[in-house]
């Protein structure tokens, strides 16, 4: 049997065992047989999805469950791409799970039903890039929602926050799913069958106006399970509220699957879609990557931060789709190619450092009980190994070299400008916009990652429960160590990617020869005398690095170093009070973009009684809301209350009224039948 | 009995069967109601019978006679025990007046009511004729009969304030249920008829004793005094 084949079965095999421990072990033996299951579950879909990207092809069917379709499944390169990242950040993510769940109590995370769902939700992470018929994509997609759902809920006790994020997020994912199948039905009626393989036949007798409405529809539910803007309001509240494993995975792994679809059906299932419509991913994307990183630069929630960057990274690679898929429209498959490849590859470095992320995050959280930046400070001493691998995963998000988000937004900047050469009005506006979107978002990100680092883990700490902060235990710290070499190796020698990468990007069917090529050392862009060897770079800068450090020692022992106390105005020693909070280093950010942002604030004056001169308290409060949010969200919730609300007029609690209103339906329907007739 | 006899039988029960439950419509009186109804359990007992001589069938004879008892002779008697219940005097209590054994102000009024009735039975007529377009036999002929006094018995529940004129709406439903699978497929196995038909025998029985605590609890039966069962 194929290895993809049988690490699939596996997989499914190990995900069922992993729910029954989770369902009916006791105690203290669930969450490490969970965990261990879980992992083999995650390193099966690695491997599975590994032997996709080397080549190997896979698929099956079986009659037999959900019977009156069968499942089909189907693993090629690009479905094995998506896999792979599943599977490692799956399998990285249990390790990091069952250091954080151990010794949690009976309710919350480690719970029967959470630890129970948390083996279903990561084999519904392997296997949706697996799925080759309407049936089963759409059974595995909603699978994936509900587990989240419960997974999102697990510390839901006595925390109206969390409530509110379950709703959020349960409809924004049954919105998606409606459009979803939607959009998905109507292909299928059009291509006369619901496997894929029908699907791709019958793709090409569609007519242009079905072949719209279905990329428009698709697109959408994408764009909503990515986090794109305007869907976008349940990201930043359940990938906060959910346990920081469940949210490395949520960010790390699920929204992947938007992008993922968005590629299967427009590029492999309809062959391409309507240049607008790509205008338009291109769009949402470069919107959501200004809007995901402006609210992480104002957020001081440390997971609210990491989830608007979520939005912003996912943005960038529907920059990289819709540019792919604009360059092919126009008939240029080398530039479409080099597109589709980066937004693959930022798919993959982002899953890897946004997991660790989040579990450095979830690991400072378990410490101290704090999501808010304003009141840490002082972890680096406290937890020097956590503060390391949040140190490693930020580099890799700032796209700066030599962290690993450099390399492939570098490649998505080639490739616009790459791009620039395809003629028409549409590229030379849309094109230099998109590379200063990725510029600008490139820059407040660093901005981002130096207040989390900086605020959150240097200087010191602002509260007695930072102050009070312990490394975390082993098994937490082997899970991120996983992503850390994870992060470091794609840092390093991305070159490894290259084949793969390509072998990915040719299932999109562009042609015109493989994009990328690269060994250990190199990562070269074919067509293009473009070359990037990572290792060099961050040899050489570790070099300069080590000689400024060297310069600096030894220059410094020429002088005489002497202690005296600053001069602190007669005011008495600094205390950490005084320090940069995160509110205030994000404070010029907000000023520069106050146009955009609009912040709320109010200022409360109480004067003492006696006398209006003397104050006795003034209170100042500001807020950033989102104004998105505001502006469409909030109309629409009035509305829709409005609605219900008047609704409520239908049952006064007449019973004449209810009979009535049988007795009127039943008539009209006969009417209706006679008349038709 | 050959065909002309027993086609001028059958219509002369299913016309008997259709006037039975415009008379329920029209009249006001709950006893005369009543009254309207046991007529109508004739009639459906009668074409029961009607069509079991016809096909020889013994079992529909047996059920025809169960249909006459149950719905021309238990259903109405018990139907009268709660009204004798609730008449002046029968109780020992003072009654405001002789509302309670009359359909005093329906919702919508007698001559409405028998227009509508009309329409109804067109709208039946309507639905059917590609029924009957099926297989024109005089039985299948009469079906739209059926059909319109399923409806009228809905609009009787409809528009109808008195619990008991209620119940007769709900039992003309049934009525009309049940002559329909007669004239369409000449009834359902007996012992679904006997179920059915002890179904309605306890949900008369159900709706008698919720008729005497309705006028034990507010002193009347109009259901718009219920009006618990809603939102809010």
């Amino acid at each position: 049997m194929n290895p993809a084949g049988t690490a699939v079965a596996l997989a499914a095999g190990l995900a069922a065992a992993g729910a029954a421990a989770g369902a009916l072990l006791p105690g203290r033996a669930r969450v490490p047989a969970v965990g261990l299951c879980t992992a083999g579950l995650g390193t099966a879909g690695l491997v599975a999805g590994a032997a996709a990207l080397d080549g190997a092809r896979w698929s099956a069917r079986l009659p037999g469950l959900l019977p009156p379709a069968g499942v089909h499944l189907a693993v090629d390169a690009l479905s094995g791409l998506f896999m792979a990242v599943a599977g490692a950040v799956v399998l990285a993510v249990a390790v990091y799970g069952i250091g954080y769940a151990a010794g949690r109590g009976p309710h919350g995370v480690a719970s029967r039903g959470v630890q129970a769902a948390l083996p279903v939700f990561a084999l519904t992470l392997v296997l949706v890039p697996a799925a080759a018929s309407v049936s089963t994509f759409l059974l595995l997609w909603e699978t994936m929602a509900l587990t989240s759902l419960v997974l999102v809920l697990a510390e839901q006790r006595g925390r109206a926050s969390v409530r509110e994020a379950g709703v959020w997020y349960a409809v924004m994912t049954q919105l998606g799913f409606v459009l979803l199948l939607a959009g998905l039905a109507l292909f299928a009626a059009g291509a006369g069958g619901e496997t894929f393989t029908a699907l791709r036949a019958g793709a090409p007798a569609l007519s242009p106006a079905a072949r719209g409405t279905v990329f428009v529809l698709m697109a959408a539910a994408f764009a909503s399970k990515a986090g794109m803007v305007p869907l976008h309001p349940w990201l930043p509240r359940a990938h906060p509220e959910a346990p920081s494993n469940v949210s490395a995975l949520m960010s790390a792994a699920m929204v992947n699957l938007g992008a993922y679809g968005i590629v299967r059906v427009a590029f492999d299932l309809l062959g391409g879609g309507p240049r607008w419509g790509w205008l338009l991913v291109l769009g949402t994307g470069a919107l959501s990557a200004v809007h995901g990183i402006l609210q992480a630069a104002m957020a001081s929630d440390l997971k609210r931060l990491l989830a608007h960057s979520t939005s912003e990274n996912l943005g960038l690679v529907l920059v990289g789709v819709g540019a792919a898929g604009l360059f092919a429209s126009a008939g240029h498959p080398l530039p479409a190619a080099l597109a589709l490849a980066a937004a693959f590859l930022h798919v993959v470095n982002h899953a890897v450092f946004k997991a660790l992320l989040f579990c450095a995050a979830g690991s400072v959280a378990r410490a101290t009980g704090l999501r808010d930046l304003d009141r840490m400070g002082g972890l680096r001493a406290r937890m020097p190994a956590t503060a390391g691998f949040f140190a490693v995963a930020a580099l890799g998000a700032v796209a700066l070299p030599p962290g690993n988000g450099f390399i492939s937004e570098w490649l998505l900047l080639q490739s616009l400008i790459e791009g620039l050469t395809v003629p028409g009005l549409s590229t030379a506006v849309v094109l230099p916009l998109a590379v200063a979107v990725i510029a600008l978002s490139a820059g407040l990100s660093a901005a981002v990652f130096v207040k989390a680092l900086g605020v959150g883990f240097f200087a010191r700490p602002r509260s007695e429960r930072a102050a009070a902060a312990t490394e975390s235990p082993p098994g937490m710290l082997a899970g991120m160590g996983l992503l850390g070499l994870g992060c470091t190796g794609l840092a390093l020698v991305p070159g490894m990617l290259g084949d793969g990468l390509s072998r990915a990007v040719a299932v999109a069917g562009f042609g015109g020869g493989p994009p990328l090529a690269g060994d250990g050392l190199e990562l070269r862009l074919e067509h293009l005398a473009a070359s990037l060897s990572p290792l060099w770079a961050a040899g050489a800068l570790t070099a300069g690095l080590l000689a400024a450090l060297a310069l600096v020692r030894v220059t410094a022992r020429r002088g005489r170093r002497s202690h005296v106390k600053l001069w602190d105005c007669g005011g008495g020693a600094p205390t950490a009070r005084m320090s940069y909070t995160a509110t205030s280093f994000a404070e010029p950010l907000q000023r520069v973009f106050d146009d955009v942002l609009a912040p709320e604030q109010d200022v409360d004056v109480t004067p003492v009684r006696a006398s209006t001169y003397l104050v006795e308290r003034v209170r100042f409060r500001r807020r950033v809301p989102d104004r998105i949010e505001h502006r469409l969200y909030r109309p629409l919730i009035a509305a829709v209350d409005r609605l219900g609300e008047a609704a409520r007029g239908l049952a006064p609690g007449s019973a004449h009224r209810y009979l009535g209103y049988g007795f009127c339906g039943l008539v009209a329907l006969l009417l209706t039948l006679a008349v038709s007739r | 009995m050959n065909d002309g006899v027993f086609t001028e039988l059958l219509d002369l029960a299913c016309g008997a069967f259709l006037l039975a439950a415009v008379a329920v419509l029209w009249l006001r009186q709950l006893t005369s109601i009543v009254r309207a109804f046991a007529l109508q359990g004739v009639a459906l007992a009668a074409v029961a019978a009607l069509l079991g001589l016809r096909e020889g069938r013994g079992e529909l004879l047996a059920v025809a006679a169960g249909i006459g008892l149950l719905r021309a002779g238990a259903l109405p008697h018990l139907m009268r025990r709660a009204l004798a219940a609730g008449a002046p005097g029968g109780d020992g209590r003072y009654q405001e007046d002789v509302s309670e054994a009359r359909e005093t102000r329906p919702l919508v009024n007698v001559a409405a009511s028998l227009l509508s009735a009309a329409l109804l039975t067109f709208l039946a007529y309507a639905v059917a004729r590609p029924l009957v377009a099926l297989d024109p036999t005089p039985v299948t002929r009469a079906l739209p009969v059926a059909l319109a006094v399923v409806l009228i018995g809905f609009f009787t529940l409809v528009t109808r304030r008195r619990a008991l004129a209620q119940i007769v709406g709900f039992l003309l439903l049934d009525n009309g249920i049940t002559a329909t699978a007669f004239l369409a497929a000449s009834g359902v196995p007996p012992i679904v008829e006997l179920g059915v038909s002890f179904d309605v025998l306890l949900a008369v029985l159900v709706l008698g004793i919720l008729t005497t605590r309705m006028r034990a609890a507010f002193g009347g039966t109009g259901i718009d005094d219920l009006r618990e069962l809603r939102d809010r």
